[in-house]
């Protein structure tokens, strides 16, 4: 339809509108809007990804884990931009504080999942053969936790993205999410457009990331399909 | 053992149709209560009608059922309430659907007939929905020529308020007084030293910044503003002069002054109900001149009483309508 | 003043200034002051927003769970039999799941409008990989001995399904659904952007206003109240139905 084609013309011009010759382009916004999700994502990597696969390596924790999972994934992001927005009115750092709370709890709970899952043979025999606490961690069970684990990175850089578009509905103004909140000013082919460069950009973040998956699992896992009656039912879905 | 694994499975069927049942009741309990105002609706049924039944008697008794629908924000949502109550009160039936959404959704939902009719800006019709750039000389060609574009869709523009709702530039009294200001272009000798805020597309946009530079050739330094802040950033010295809406509720106080804009940048922005060509003739004359009194009777420090009543004292744009009506034997 | 169809459109002249009636201040201090939660307006508030919000909300949830999970058994089940559809099943919904809810949302209403329908078929979008996964994962949990003894028994591949498959992936299928109505609980807030229904719609009028504090954390915490007590009712329901799951494995 004739919208879609519209749309792919604001597009080609880069979100250009006649007559308005300060709007910021698509490529600036989608900049930006990875920037934004990136800062967000890495320091929920920095925060979860020691926390999960500490807690995990030790067994301990599994109760709050999984359900902070749980909590993490019921918490609606606009709500909690708004809350952060009320509280704190809404500049970067809110809204960096929001996505930081929205991703760790998907990257905690799959990293957990994923290291305390691992084979417990392997570690011990890993232990018998003199290994250290930490060489366990890095060189028997972090590698074979590589698929959970980035399970969960994906998820949480998908909600980040996805956030951080949402963030302009509340006011935040810096992403892809301005054109979409302002259709006024672009009309709807412009938000059609910015929509499928979101659908896009997100799509690139999640195939990238699964990329860097492939290269960082142990050659010898990747020959192999995870069978998934292994994992249980319940986590499996976290995956 | 307690039960078969498919006992279980009838024990889920069981559980999840008492669930259902639940949640049935109490949907039907929570329908009971007073209808809702401009917030939301259920999705099943996205019909509101305002507080007021329509009356038993009047030149709309006969007439066939007609659908209004507003944008999502409160002057809309009380413009809404306004033409609804009005017309019902002349004894038409009138389904209210709040929050529609943005200028072009609302108008695709109008010429697609999920709705016979809306309020709509001037100005806003023109940029948004007809795409035009050139900006017109006065309310009446804005107007004149919003109601030529919607003309060739089978649709019309009754008569416009009095009442103009465009961006505005404000600032606190005593900064005028010292810097000798009543109009936008006094504002260029202080170059700099004018801390101009607005939301960030106003920086961007022909109705904004740009415009005031290329027309008043004004060079101020902008701080971007989220629109809800506007008020409490002139207040505390956040910023010289803001981007408010020229309706605000908040320029009652008197706490605040607008600057002139002669040369019309911010464009003309007053309301009138655009409604399908069909419509307005299957409705009758009085239906016409029911929507065009209530129109005459808005102006611009009657509607920012009610916005005032609305955003400041939170009160439901249903019941800021009713009283206004009311008041004035419309309602 | 006659405005008709006439060549000139004049504004509709006022012949005097309306009677502007004195709204009076019925909010209280709390109110307009804006404090951070006035449980006054809260109280006032429920019956005309807060309880059609919550109740709207629901509905789509329950809705797009429940249409969700149709086509998601469906789906697994077929995928089931016939082991070469996963592969595809699992790329589609995975790229409707990656997609940000706002855009998704957008790209529905050019082709089928700014209403529920768009609401709803993005919702159940979202449900899909999640709910196919799960159940799929669930049949296949089943081991194949007991599907031997089944067999063994006489009982027919419809009967094998429904008496012995079904029952023994339910807490599989129970935990997908847990993680399907939370997950799209908290996606139904952005669904005001298009349609005019749910939680999202008291945030977005209270971020308008100031932003008004008390409504957008009575919406807010609803909203998240409502995702915590459905997953803790499922499970619930979860811990009902399958008593066995409860002893952790080690």
């Amino acid at each position: 339809m004739h919208e879609f084609l519209e749309a792919f013309r604001f597009i080609a011009h880069n979100g250009a509108i006649a007559g308005e010759p300060g709007l910021p382009t698509l490529t600036h916004l989608a900049l930006e809007t990875l920037k934004v999700a990136a800062i967000g994502l890495g320091i929920s990597i920095a925060i979860a990804v020691p926390l999960g696969v500490w807690l995990g390596h030790l067994h301990r924790g599994s109760f709050a884990a999984i359900n902070l999972g749980n909590i993490g994934r019921a918490l609606p992001s606009l709500a909690v931009l708004a809350i952060g927005d009320a509280f704190l009115g809404l500049g970067l750092t809110v809204v960096e504080l929001a996505l930081v709370v929205l991703a760790v709890p998907p990257i905690v709970t799959n990293a957990y999942l994923g290291v305390d899952g691992v084979d417990r043979d392997l570690v011990d025999a890993a232990r018998g053969m003199g290994m250290s606490g930490s060489e366990i961690v890095t060189r028997v069970e972090l590698p074979l936790a590589v698929a959970p684990l980035f399970a969960g990175i994906r998820t949480a850089a998908v909600f980040v993205v996805s956030t951080t578009t949402i963030a302009s509905l509340a006011g935040f103004s810096g992403s892809l999410g301005d054109v979409i909140a302002n259709e006024t000013s672009y009309h709807f082919s412009g938000v059609l457009g910015a929509a499928i460069c979101v659908a896009a950009l997100a799509l690139a973040v999640e195939g990238v990331l699964t990329l860097l998956q492939r290269a960082l699992t142990p050659r010898g896992l990747r020959l192999v399909e995870p069978e998934p009656a292994r994992v249980p039912p319940a986590e499996a879905a976290l995956a | 053992m307690r039960g078969t694994k498919s006992g279980r499975f009838r024990t889920l069927v069981a559980s999840g149709s008492a669930a259902l049942a639940v949640v049935a009741g109490l949907t039907a309990c929570g329908s009971s209560s007073s209808s809702s105002t401009s917030s939301s609706s259920s999705s099943s049924s996205s019909a509101t009608t305002g507080a007021a039944a329509p009356t038993a008697s009047g030149p709309g008794v006969g007439k066939p059922a007609v659908t209004i629908g507003d944008k999502n924000f409160s002057e809309e949502n009380i413009l809404g309430a306004l033409y609804a109550q009005a017309l019902q009160a002349k004894g038409y039936k009138v389904t209210l659907k709040d929050n529609v959404g943005s200028s072009e959704i609302i108008y695709k939902a109008l010429t697609s007939g999920q709705i016979d009719m809306y309020p709509e800006y001037t100005g806003v019709l023109l940029s948004a929905v007809a795409g035009q750039k050139k900006n017109p000389s006065s309310a009446g060609a804005a107007a004149q020529e919003a109601k030529a574009f919607v003309e060739k869709q089978g649709l019309t523009l009754l008569g416009y308020t009095p009442f103009y709702d465009s961006n505005a530039l404000a600032t606190l009294p005593a900064y005028a007084r010292q810097h000798g200001l009543a109009r936008i272009p006094d504002l260029k000798p202080l170059g700099k030293g004018v801390k101009l805020g607005g939301p960030p597309e106003f920086a961007t946009r022909f109705e904004g910044l740009p415009g005031l530079v290329q027309e008043y050739g004004v060079k101020p330094t902008f701080v971007p503003i989220a629109i809800e802040l506007s008020y409490k950033a002139l207040e505390s010295g956040q910023v010289n002069v803001q981007n408010v809406f020229s309706t605000d509720g908040q320029l009652l106080s008197g706490k605040f002054k607008i600057l002139e804009d002669p040369k019309h940048v911010f464009g003309f922005q007053n309301v009138a109900p655009v409604v399908k060509k069909s419509v307005l003739a299957a409705e009758g004359a009085a239906f016409e001149d029911t929507l065009n009194r209530v129109t005459s009777t808005l102006t611009i420090r009657a509607i920012q009483q009610m916005n005032a009543a609305v955003s400041i004292d939170k009160q439901s744009a249903t019941s800021v309508a009713q009283q206004f009506l009311k008041a004035n034997g419309l309602g | 003043m006659f405005v008709g169809f006439g060549p000139v459109l004049s504004s509709v002249v006022a012949a005097a200034e309306p009677v502007i009636p004195d709204y009076g201040a019925q909010s209280s201090s709390c109110v307009v002051h804006n404090h951070f939660f006035c449980a006054d307006w809260v109280s006032h508030n429920w019956g005309p927003v807060l309880w059609p919000a919550l109740r709207g909300h629901i509905l789509l949830a329950l809705v797009a769970v429940g249409i969700g999970f149709v086509i998601s058994l469906a789906l697994a089940l077929t995928a089931h039999r016939y082991g070469w559809l996963e592969r595809p099943t699992i790329v589609v919904t995975t790229i409707l799941y990656t997609i940000p809810s706002l855009a998704l949302f957008e790209l529905l209403v050019a082709p089928v409008g700014p209403n529920v329908y768009s609401a709803e078929i993005a919702l159940v979008s979202y449900t899909l990989l999640i709910l196919f996964r799960n159940i799929l994962t669930g049949l296949r949990g089943v081991p194949s001995e007991v599907l031997e003894a089944a067999e063994g028994m006489g009982m027919s591949r419809k009967q094998a399904l429904t008496r012995v498959e079904l029952p023994l992936a339910l807490p599989a299928i129970v935990a997908g659904l847990r993680i399907a109505v939370v997950t799209i609980i908290a996606l139904a807030t952005i669904v005001y952007t298009i349609y005019n229904a749910g939680l999202g719609v008291p945030i977005h009028t209270a971020l308008g206003e100031g932003p008004f504090k008390t409504e957008l954390i009575a919406a807010g915490g609803l909203a998240i109240l409502l995702a915590l007590t459905a997953d803790a009712l499922l499970v619930l329901l979860q811990r009902l139905l399958t008593p066995w799951t409860r002893a952790r494995a080690t």
